[in-house]
């Protein structure tokens, strides 16, 4: 390209006139081998713009989902909590059952426990004879049933008047 | 939408997005953050990306805002942006040391521009947006991204001239 041509395209640059294309043009002709001496300092320029592009991030895009990952957060923290819950919700039955194990348990001494255990037995009896005494009365029902007896005569009487 | 999918449309802006965000805060690992939290934000708006005409603009616009906002919290914050990270940042101009010098001068030139030219420059001369895309993605009008280019364009011509009368760096 002729020199006068790029003296005017630079002109025009640095007004912010040229167009992208002629900007390319620019940028082939400074990054080439013949740059004209008295244009040699803004060779620089243009070859830091062209080295520029090719910077570029390293890093990855790490993409974490916020919302899934709530829901597997949540997702987990109801699984631990069931876990969790079955898990210490059967330590106070056992301790329960254990309970009423050591209840009867309470006697180290198994000859105590068995006198104990007598003398808990005689009271419920004792309490079931007491209850047995009212049941005296059903008595009155079979001499009742008995006196019953007497209809029979009713009958006979019937029957000899039919005849 | 798929992460597959989402990825794969996101690849081809991605590293845009990033060079972006360094331009403005000058620190790799915080260009790395800004990208990630971009790319993030956009995920999580998935279901609206369809809405959007143009993805690519748009993450440029959250982009720009993001480092605004980084920016305006360093400035309250009382904290300097440190970029230690000049040297290593072009492995491939390790070849050169005097080519490596100049063009790392002309990137403390461009760093050294008010915010709004930086991103321009960063967006045409780099990214090559066209001035109406330009002016989309950074919510300006046209003529207000054709100035700022130019007088970018003339802040770095005359750092330029500075550096080649005088041979400073």
């Amino acid at each position: 390209m002729e020199l006068s041509n790029i003296e005017k395209l630079l002109e025009k640059y640095f007004e912010g006139e040229t167009t992208l294309s002629e900007e390319k043009e620019l940028k082939v002709y400074f990054t080439g081998e013949n740059v004209a001496s008295h244009l040699e300092r803004y060779k620089d320029l243009f070859q830091f713009f062209s080295n520029e592009v090719h910077v570029g991030t390293s890093s990855e895009v790490v993409l974490s989902n916020p919302k899934k990952s709530w829901y597997t957060m949540t997702g987990i923290a109801a699984s631990v909590a069931i876990v969790a819950g079955l898990f210490f919700a059967n330590i106070p039955d056992k301790p329960g059952g254990k309970e009423v194990a050591t209840v009867t348990d309470t006697y180290e001494d198994p000859e105590l426990a068995l006198q104990k255990t007598r003398e808990v037995l005689h009271l419920v009896a004792q309490l079931m004879n007491e209850g047995k005494k009212d049941l005296v009365y059903l008595n009155e029902f079979t001499t009742a049933k008995r006196d019953l007896v007497y209809l029979n005569e009713f009958e006979n009487a019937k029957n000899k008047l039919i005849k | 939408m798929k992460e597959r999918v989402f990825i794969k449309l996101t690849n081809g802006f991605k590293d845009k997005l990033y060079r972006l965000a360094k331009r403005l805060l000058v620190s790799n690992e915080e260009a790395e953050d800004a990208t990630q939290e971009i790319l993030l934000k956009l995920w999580k708006n998935k279901k609206k990306i369809s809405e959007y005409k143009n993805v690519e603009a748009f993450a440029m616009t959250m982009t720009k805002n993001y480092c605004y906002d980084k920016l305006k919290a360093k400035e309250t914050g009382n904290l300097k942006i440190v970029h230690s990270n000049y040297k290593d940042e072009h492995p491939s101009l390790h070849r050169q040391v005097e080519a490596k010098d100049s063009l790392e001068w002309v990137g403390r030139i461009m760093d050294g521009l008010p915010d709004q030219q930086r991103m321009i420059i960063q967006l045409r001369d780099i990214e090559q947006y066209d001035n109406a895309e330009i002016a989309k993605m950074l919510e300006m009008n046209e003529t207000a991204v054709r100035v700022a280019l130019s007088r970018g364009r003339k802040i770095i011509r005359e750092e330029l001239l500075k550096k080649h009368n005088y041979g400073v760096v």
